[in-house]
């Protein structure tokens, strides 16, 4: 009586009052004793207490009871108490004894499907359905299994069985659409899934899942406005927004993306989920504020995930925190060995907190995991170019390393016209296209550049409209959004606009597409400003926009492409609007001179350190002033100012100023008397800054372009004196600078009038230069592409 | 895998109040949603979803919304004030008053209702009152930028030129990056024909660092009127890297000069600036590049005698609109203007500007028909252009102008190669042939001193082509 009543109560789901029945009745008997254990066994397994019920099932056999269901349940407890060869063998006998009893079977394929054996399982699922057709387990799970390896047509079959038997089935038509995806019937897949997600509105796979099949049929916008309708029948439904913000990334449209997930963490705020996609999916975005925090969040939630914390500290590194990401990236290497996404993101920060050797020895260390990888190269090829000694010889090797590993495929020849003479339409390709140093130096040139011979099209990203990036929308005659783009579909898309002359501007940087340039988005491609910090080592890239300074013919063999060489110099620099005022040359108020460097800290190498130690030995009383992001991080700045303590020089004569607004890191120039720069790495915009503050700076230039930026501007605006021809000259002439108070006073009160009407800022001379040298790998590429056509257009 | 929720409807309210602030409008609306799922209804979300939908422009909405919960909850002091902002939007300035009335006296330590209520007062023409509310809200709230903006209008409105000023420079000092403050500042002196401090503004706000476009342009109308037509093209320049997608700004450097390739003189072309380039109501104009008002001015200082400082008036502005054009000549000395218009959003509009002495809803040929006065000089900017057949208002006009007076207007050009003399454009508008309208203004009794082609605006990038005709009736043709 008890057992049956307890049985009725695990039937209607109350397995907590069946176990209570069971466990409050002494048994007076020894077959009531093993029905009673059995029935307990049975209970304890809905209850997932395997090894329990395990003990009750066996206390049952052993007392006679070994009737099938007792048996099978026996299986059951066996295999989920983690012995499945047990498990499976009783199964088996069972099977043998009662082959017209569909259970055994599903059961072992259940256990096979469990352990990973799956065409023993299939086999099993199939055995199951020979005996039930309409099992609807076994259909489910084994149109699965096909799905799973790639057999959609075949699963289609059991799948449509299963959804007629079983309409209610949300798995199955899961499944289903999982199985006409396969066979590229997208639109039928979305119909699947719709249904699956109607019967489970909350279970994200579904919803995802319908998402790819709305992207693959082309109806993405439609899919996008029929969530944002079930969502305002159902709010509280977070995995439709979780969808929303999957679909609007994928359809480009990041900005409604990052609003679905942000409303979809601020819902569910404790679920892991969410707040790892609205982390990466700001991380992709110019707004690693948000990202940091959003990304610290999922963390919190997901400490064991160490993609997050690789992703983290590369926001960290956008946000200058290089310090932290340093720490994080160390850590996260002693707790799971080293990794390459984490070595490569370690490299970058370690570079930028002035550990230069160490940042190229952890970079080689990652190339040593993955040698085919391209990332790790490129950490490498960010690197190099800052540490002291490195050659151009040694750079360009690592440049075409990298550049040679970037994958390539087959893409049909160009059709642009060949005439040598015609308008060109000249892509610019860069995330930057915007107020950051891309835009500051090459904005002026664009804008003069002949509108009637060269058509501007801005191949970038939809960022926050700055000034910049409207002069940019300006001057071009169409943007193009790329940053839902793969590099495929890039170089797709910018063969189909017709580009005549790419031009990069990102290079290997944080929003660069330089890989995309290996499958030529356009006949002739060239580099210009944008992580130009040396060639690109390319193949596919021909030419590179340079001047006499930068690369004099004694310097061309470091570079794997040919020289577009401007006349003056290879940018034009844009002054901002609204720079403070030039002040007073400070040594004179103050009775002491202030060298000053506001360039990156990974530009500061162990011998730069040294040198300037060596010039504030030669100048009594003479501080230097750096300022840069890191030095907010004060741990960082106390390395910088122990270093020049090791070469005996005073605290005090050491000010490290971090990060500010732009006006005011402008401001600050009027407490500088001259700039140091540093080297291998000089200044670049940097420089041309210091220039419009009324401030020069002492340069030496090396081999590679990186080093070469000072000397050109400087050349430029009329102050080659200020260029040393070696690291002594630098010394000496800095000390002798420092002696000559009048002759900087005089040059500081006319250096921004100078500045404005020198060649760096010609914009309209400027932009002729440009125009020619454009037309110049232009006729190239047609002289080349129809040589006897050519000829005759001379 | 399905994703638990785990958020009180309190916090979400107060998050979806933060993204709203932030202007995070795409977060919020779902969020919102939540919400009122998660909790009853109350003033809160009501508050919050009209604030969402006035955000997002959709006004029937916002209205519906705050309609109902005024009428549950009609102590509510944060619900009028959106109303009445909301009214004001749709011009119900009567109805918006009360709301922010309303609003002040439930919860009198609220300056953004009083700055409200102050500058409803200042578009129903009461400036007195106006000053005292926007005093108090200032009062409150030192360092509101807007409110200080508000004030310094009503001062204007009131004659109190000085204390306008006065408030502005109060207002820069307590928040020296308000853009608005600055160009008010040069806007203010500008209109008192005092442009060395103008200049003066100018620099200051440039020395503060404050880089805008709008005030690069102000910057180049007060020298240009000082006669630094070099340092007004420099300014012009400054603002066009600013504004590069602004087509009237590049309009305004290529008249300076300041680019390679313009075709005329600075100096004639500089006149056709005009100062309403400072007004935020008109940025959407500006942005389609209407340059009518300015060529109108452009035609007025080159036709009237204006160098003794007389006044001429009144004036007819026929099909004001929002008072563009009054905007443009406000520095001449023209007046009293008397504006017409058959839109009273249009003309609600155009009293915020505080540069006509009479607004009037009506159609023009009913006033030029009903209206005795004599007018020297009456004005049509960009409204004939809504009539076919011209000579029945060209003779009503002709009928108003006095001997020596001037009737100066815009009509959209057919295309020269047409032989009708008017025929349809676009949007219920009609153009006009050149040969027409000479043959009209001669029969209707005028002199045609000009009948200029000229491109009257940009649309989408492509410009409207114009005439804009300057018609006298003669001292002796009575």
């Amino acid at each position: 009586m008890t057992v049956e009543a307890a049985l009725v109560r695990l039937r209607q789901g109350d397995s907590a009052g069946a176990l209570a029945l069971l466990s409050s009745r002494l048994p007076d008997a020894a077959a009531e004793q093993s029905a009673c254990d059995a029935a307990l066994g049975m209970v304890l397994l809905a209850e997932d207490r395997p090894a329990e019920a395990l003990v009750m099932l066996r206390a049952a056999v052993a007392l006679g009871d070994i009737s099938p269901a007792t048996l099978l349940n026996l299986a059951l407890a066996e295999d989920r108490a983690g012995e499945p060869n047990r498990a499976r063998g009783l199964m088996h006998e069972l099977e043998r004894r009662l082959p017209d009893w569909d259970e055994p079977p599903l059961r072992i394929a259940e256990s096979l499907r469990a352990a990973g054996e799956t065409a023993a399982a299939e086999a099993a699922y199939t055995r199951a359905l020979e005996i039930d057709p309409r099992r609807i387990e076994a259909l489910v799970a084994l149109g699965a299994l096909m799905v799973v390896r790639g057999a959609g047509a075949e699963a289609q079959g059991l799948l449509l069985r299963a959804c007629g038997i079983a309409p209610g089935n949300a798995e199955a038509w899961d499944a289903l659409g999982l199985a006409l995806m396969l066979t590229d019937e997208a639109n039928l897949a979305q119909t699947a899934f719709a249904e699956a997600q109607r019967l489970a509105p909350r279970t994200l796979d579904f919803a995802l899942h319908l998402v790819d099949a709305a992207i693959a049929a082309g109806a993405g916008e439609a899919e996008l406005a029929r969530l944002e309708q079930l969502g305002q029948h159902d709010p509280l439904n977070v995995a439709l927004l979780m969808a929303q913000g999957a679909l609007a990334e994928k359809l480009g449209r990041r900005a409604a993306a990052i609003d679905a997930l942000e409303a979809a963490v601020a819902l569910a705020p404790d679920e892991k989920l969410p707040a790892a996609w609205l982390g990466s999916t700001l991380a992709r975005t110019d707004r690693p504020r948000e990202a940091e925090a959003a990304l610290a969040r999922a963390m919190m939630l997901d400490p064991d995930n160490a993609q997050l914390v690789s992703n983290h500290a590369a926001v960290l590194i956008r946000l200058y925190r290089h310090a932290e990401a340093h720490a994080a990236l160390t850590a996260l290497i002693a707790r799971d060995g080293p990794q390459v996404a984490a070595l490569c993101n370690l490299a970058n920060a370690t570079v930028s907190l002035g550990q230069q050797e160490a940042a190229v020895a952890t970079a080689r260390q990652a190339i040593a995991l993955q040698p085919d990888a391209v990332l790790p190269w490129r950490a490498l090829c960010n690197s190099l170019p800052y540490r002291d000694g490195t050659s151009a010889t040694e750079l360009l090797q690592a440049l075409r390393s990298c550049a040679a590993l970037l994958p390539r495929q087959a893409m049909a020849a160009f059709a642009n016209t060949p005439h040598p003479d015609r308008r060109l339409r000249i892509g610019l390709l860069s995330g930057n296209l915007r107020t950051h140093p891309v835009g500051w130096l090459t904005i002026a040139g664009f804008e003069t550049l002949d509108p009637t011979a060269f058509d501007i099209v801005c191949l970038g990203r939809n960022a926050a409209p700055d000034p910049i990036a409207l002069r940019f929308a300006a001057v071009a005659s169409e943007w193009h959004e790329t940053d839902s783009l793969t590099d495929a579909a890039l170089a797709a898309h910018a063969r189909a606009l017709g580009i005549d002359i790419l031009i990069d501007l990102g290079g290997y940087g944080d929003q660069g597409r330089l890989p995309a340039c290996a499958l030529r988005l356009a006949p002739v491609q060239v580099k210009w400003v944008g992580m130009q910090n040396h060639s690109t080592g390319l193949a596919e890239m021909d030419w590179f926009i340079t001047d006499a300074i930068e690369t004099p013919p004694e310097l061309e063999h470091g570079y794997s492409e040919r020289m577009l060489r401007l006349p003056d110099g290879y940018v034009c620099y844009s002054p901002p609007p609204n720079a403070p005022a030039v002040g007073p040359l400070p040594a004179l108020a103050n009775g002491y001179v202030t060298f000053g460097c506001f360039n990156n800290l990974a530009k500061i190498t162990p011998r730069v350190i040294a040198t300037w130690a060596d010039i504030l030995h030669r100048v009594p009383g003479a501080r230097l002033v750096l300022k840069t992001h890191q030095f907010s991080d004060p741990p960082t700045a106390a390395l910088i100012r122990a270093a020049f303590a090791g070469h005996a020089i005073a605290p005090a004569r050491i000010v490290l100023r971090g990060s500010s607004g732009h006006r005011a890191f402008l401001a600050e120039y009027n407490d500088i008397d001259l700039v140091l720069d540093p080297f291998p790495y000089a200044g670049g915009l940097t420089t041309c800054e210091a220039l419009w503050m009324g401030v020069p700076t002492l340069t030496v230039p090396g081999e590679i372009f990186a080093s070469r930026h000072s000397a050109s501007h400087l050349t430029n605006v009329g102050l080659a004196d200020w260029v040393a021809p070696d690291l002594a000259a630098y010394v000496a002439m800095a000390v002798a600078k420092a002696a000559d108070l009048d002759g900087l006073a005089a040059l500081r009160a006319g250096l921004r009038a100078r500045t404005k009407t020198s060649r760096l800022c010609d914009a309209p001379r400027f932009g002729r230069h440009l125009g020619a040298a454009l037309r110049h790998a232009w006729r190239d590429w047609c002289a080349r592409t129809t040589p006897c056509t050519t000829g005759a257009a001379g | 895998m399905d994703l638990q929720i785990s958020v009180d409807a309190e916090s979400l309210t107060r998050r979806v109040a933060d993204l709203i602030d932030t202007r995070r409008i795409g977060a919020a609306r779902p969020l919102l949603a939540a919400a009122r799922r998660m909790a009853p209804s109350s003033p809160r979300l009501a508050e919050l979803s009209a604030l969402l939908a006035l955000r997002e422009g959709r006004l029937d909405l916002a209205q519906a919304e705050l309609d109902r919960a005024i009428a549950d909850a009609p102590e509510h002091a944060g619900l009028r004030k959106y109303r009445a902002d909301l009214r004001r939007q749709l011009g119900d300035r009567v109805g918006a008053t009360q709301d922010a009335a309303e609003a002040v006296i439930l919860d009198r330590n609220d300056p953004a209702a009083k700055a409200l209520l102050g500058l409803l007062l200042l578009d129903l023409g009461q400036s007195a009152d106006a000053v005292r509310c926007l005093h108090e809200a200032v009062a409150d709230a030192p360092a509101n930028p807007s409110f200080r903006e508000g004030l310094s209008s009503a001062l204007v409105a009131c004659g109190n030129e000085a204390d306008a000023a006065a408030t502005l420079a109060e207002g820069i000092a307590a928040a020296p990056g308000s853009v608005a403050l600055r160009n008010a500042a040069i806007l203010l002196a500008v209109r008192r024909y005092d442009f060395a401090a103008a200049v003066q503004w100018a620099d200051d706000a440039l020395a503060a660092g404050v880089a805008d476009a709008c005030l690069f342009g102000l910057k180049g109308h007060a020298l240009s009127s000082l006669g630094q037509h070099a340092e007004a093209a420099d300014a012009y320049t400054e603002a066009l890297k600013l504004r590069p997608d602004d087509p009237y700004v590049r309009h305004l450097v290529a008249a300076s000069g300041a680019v390679a390739g313009a075709e005329r003189a600075p100096n004639e072309y500089l006149r056709a600036v005009f100062d309403g380039y400072a007004d935020r109501f008109e940025t959407h104009l500006i942005s389609l590049g209407y340059r009518v008002p300015g060529l109108i001015r452009a035609a007025l200082l080159h036709r009237l005698d204006i160098s003794d400082g007389a006044r001429i008036g009144p004036v007819l502005d026929l099909g004001c609109g929002t008072g563009l054009l009054a905007l443009a000549i406000s520095d001449l000395p023209l007046g009293p203007v008397v504006g017409v218009d058959l839109s009273p959003r249009m003309l609600a509009a155009a009293a915020e500007k505080q540069l006509y002495a009479e607004l009037r809803e009506a159609d023009l040929m009913h006033v030029l028909a009903t209206d005795a006065t004599s007018w020297p000089l009456i004005l049509a900017a960009d409204v004939l252009c809504y009539i076919g057949a011209l000579d029945d208002v060209l003779a009503a006009v002709h009928a108003r102008l006095p001997p020596g007076g001037l009737f100066v207007f815009s009509v959209e050009e057919l295309p020269a190669d047409t032989a009708e003399a008017w025929g349809p454009g676009g949007k219920a508008r009609y153009r006009h042939g050149l040969s027409y309208v000479r043959q009209a203004a001669t029969a209707a009794g005028f002199t045609v001193h000009a009948i200029d082609r000229e491109v009257l605006r940009y649309e989408i990038d492509a410009p409207v082509p114009g005439l804009l005709a300057v018609l006298g009736r003669a001292g002796d043709d009575r």
